[in-house]
């Protein structure tokens, strides 16, 4: 291989390549299998949007790993998150394999729970009733869904009693944001998916959710994938980042980035930090300015 | 000074989309109908022979509502007004009952939609002047001639709105629901029929506007003796030449399809809070209705699973 040795860069520790289902030992989460999606094959219109991506995600004893991806726009970030979840038309996948577990992806599925970019709180239903959303379809009876409703709007910073019964409409996208993310994480999912799900939020409201989510994802033990277009969000979250090339979309570095000791805001300002950001920045910008 | 009290004036009357408050909507409203009625006034005060508009073609005001206790005693207004609204109800409830089911079904399914369209089609273009003697040769001349009727006319708009209701609901709301485990039926039941329905109900409080046009048609055909409504009632004054009750059961027609409308509006409002504000009665007796069910449901289906905690004993807020 002519790719060079694994190099530490700051918080940051860049493999010698992306590593296959092959070459890891623990049990494996999620993995592709030189997975290709071709949108419209065989259509005048047909685009291929990644392809032959493989990479895998390993089961962390004890806890999840939290998986960053990032990447120049379209390059298929939201293709690889959406064949996980198993939703159409990403999936089914033009080749190749996406395990979950171990078993191909059939379809969606709450064990893998999905937080969108844009807000997608069910219009008609209070914050409550869109947070047991869940739990009602598991015909959990009521007086039981709605206390663990209450602890979850709680536990996202919400005020239980004066906003568990207002309607989406009546929130600010920061809350509607935590909305989502309650309603996600009281299924206690096995896997977390999330596509750019601070994207529209203001820079303070931000990095107080990225805070919030650091202590929730210790609590729910769950493999989350985060895909962002703020690298200093990636680095601080993420246990592991992967980098995409431009379309069609592979994945280009794999880098493992120590845990972050504290909050957002303070890790920010440290050298270390700043050197593993400016890092990846300088290769985005690269790919950027060779499309 | 004054120039500048004009301006601001209008600017304030002319800025775009400016709301207005409720009291100054009805006002403007009433100053509307008030001016409506001094023009009838004007072009049919004085002599019959001197006035701008014969009282052939238009009784005056006074002509005019003089009749009315005439109209109400003699002609049971309220009868006729009930029997007409009964007929439409029936025709148009069987519509709903009809036309939702299959419109949300065929909005869920394209296939079903690609089977169904051409008999929308047909439905949505049907001549009713055509349909009105069909309906007689095969419902024979009672009331169901002009229930199915109204059924006709409208079954297919019915359907073809809450189809596209259905299809209107943003896909990402069924991305949503099916990565938050719920099963084909309740991602129909909880998440598409509950996001369309507001359209739905828009698009029928419409139509039954509508619908209580056509019943006029079905109802100024008489066959037998037994009729009634408004429909026949004018069809009687015409060949009585009562010009000042057809007057009258025109400006009735409006007055009885505000009041229905209101009603209407105020369903809209108590169903769906989430739109119009307020508390939403009819949404919450919906919701209490449905709890026994949803036990029950409970009852057979749940079992605690492993992965779900039971509430944690960390301290909750109250
Ligand atoms: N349903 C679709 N049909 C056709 N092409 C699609 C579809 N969805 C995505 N694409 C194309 O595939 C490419 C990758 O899309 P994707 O949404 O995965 O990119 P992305 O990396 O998430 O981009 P961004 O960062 O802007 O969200 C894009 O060029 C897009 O135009
Ligand atoms: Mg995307």
């Amino acid at each position: 291989m002519s790719q060079p040795p694994a190099q530490v860069i700051g918080m940051g520790t860049v493999l010698d390549h992306v590593r296959t289902p092959q070459e890891v030992a623990l049990p494996h989460v999620v993995e592709f299998r030189n997975v290709t999606k071709t949108y419209n094959a065989g259509k005048a219109d047909e685009f291929t949007a990644i392809r032959d991506v493989t990479f895998v995600v390993e089961d962390v004893v004890g806890k999840g790993e939290f998986i960053c991806v990032l990447g120049p726009s379209g390059c298929g970030k939201s293709t690889i998150l959406r064949s996980i979840a198993g939703l159409e038309p990403q999936h089914p996948a033009t080749s190749g394999e996406v395990l979950v577990l171990g078993q191909p992806v059939v379809g969606p599925g709450s064990d893998r729970g999905m937080v969108f970019q844009d807000y997608t709180s069910f219009d008609h239903l209070t914050v409550l009733e869109n947070v047991t959303f869940g739990l009602e379809c598991l015909h959990m009876p009521r007086k039981q869904r709605d206390e663990l409703g209450r602890e979850w709007i709680h536990k996202m910073g919400l005020n239980v009693g004066t906003d568990a019964h207002k309607y989406p409409h009546e929130l600010s996208g920061g809350m509607r944001q935590r909305v989502a993310i309650a309603r996600t994480l009281i299924l206690k999912p096995r896997i977390i998916l999330m596509d750019e799900p601070f994207g529209a939020l203001d820079p303070l409201t931000r990095l107080n959710m990225q805070d919030l989510l650091v202590k929730l994802w210790k609590e729910v033990q769950a493999t989350v994938f985060f895909i962002t277009h703020s690298i200093e969000e990636a680095v601080f979250l993420g246990d592991r980042v992967y980098l995409m090339s431009n379309s069609p979309g592979t994945i280009l570095e794999e880098l493992k980035i120590e845990p972050a000791t504290c909050s957002a805001n303070e890790m920010q300002r440290q050298p270390k930090f700043l050197e593993a950001v400016y890092y990846i920045r300088d290769k985005i910008t690269k790919l950027e300015s060779n499309k | 000074m004054n120039s500048s009290l004009l301006n601001r004036l209008l600017r304030n009357w002319l800025t775009l989309r400016r709301p207005v408050s409720r009291l100054q909507a009805i006002g403007l409203g009433v100053a509307c109908i008030l001016l409506c009625l001094t023009g009838w006034w004007l072009i049919t005060q004085g002599a019959a022979e001197s006035r701008l508009v014969g009282p052939l073609t238009l009784p005056s005001p006074a002509e005019t509502f003089s009749r009315f206790s005439e109209l109400w005693n003699d002609f049971a207004l309220t009868r006729n007004v009930l029997v007409t609204l009964r007929r439409v109800s029936i025709g148009f409830a069987l519509a709903l009952m009809v036309g939702i089911p299959i419109g949300v079904t065929a909005g869920c399914f394209p296939r079903v939609h690609a089977f169904l369209s051409p008999l929308i089609m047909i439905g949505r273009n049907v001549p009713l002047a055509a349909v009105l003697p069909l309906m007689i040769f095969i419902f024979g001349a009672g009331e169901k001639n002009k229930v199915m009727f109204i059924f006709v006319a409208s079954v297919a708009f019915v359907t073809s709105d809450a189809a596209r209701a259905i299809m209107d609901v943003s896909a990402r709301y069924i991305d949503t629901a099916y990565t938050l485990g719920a099963s084909r039926w309740q991602t129909i039941s909880k998440v598409l029929v509950p996001l369309a329905a507001p359209t739905i109900f828009s698009a029928c409080r419409q139509m039954f506007g509508l619908a209580f046009g056509y019943i006029m048609l079905a109802e100024s055909i008489k066959i037998a003796d037994e009729v009634g409504g408004l429909g026949y009632q004018i069809q009687i004054f015409q060949r009585r030449g009562f010009r000042e009750h057809i007057y009258l059961i025109i400006l009735v027609i409006p007055l009885v399809a505000l009041v229905i409308d209101q009603l209407l509006a105020w369903i809209q409002r108590q169903l769906f809070p989430h739109l119009y504000g307020g508390d939403g009665m009819l949404r919450s007796l919906v919701r209490v209705t449905l709890i026994p069910w949803e036990s029950l449901k409970s009852l057979v289906f749940y079992r605690t699973p492993a992965s779900l905690p039971s509430v944690s004993t960390e301290e909750r807020p109250k």
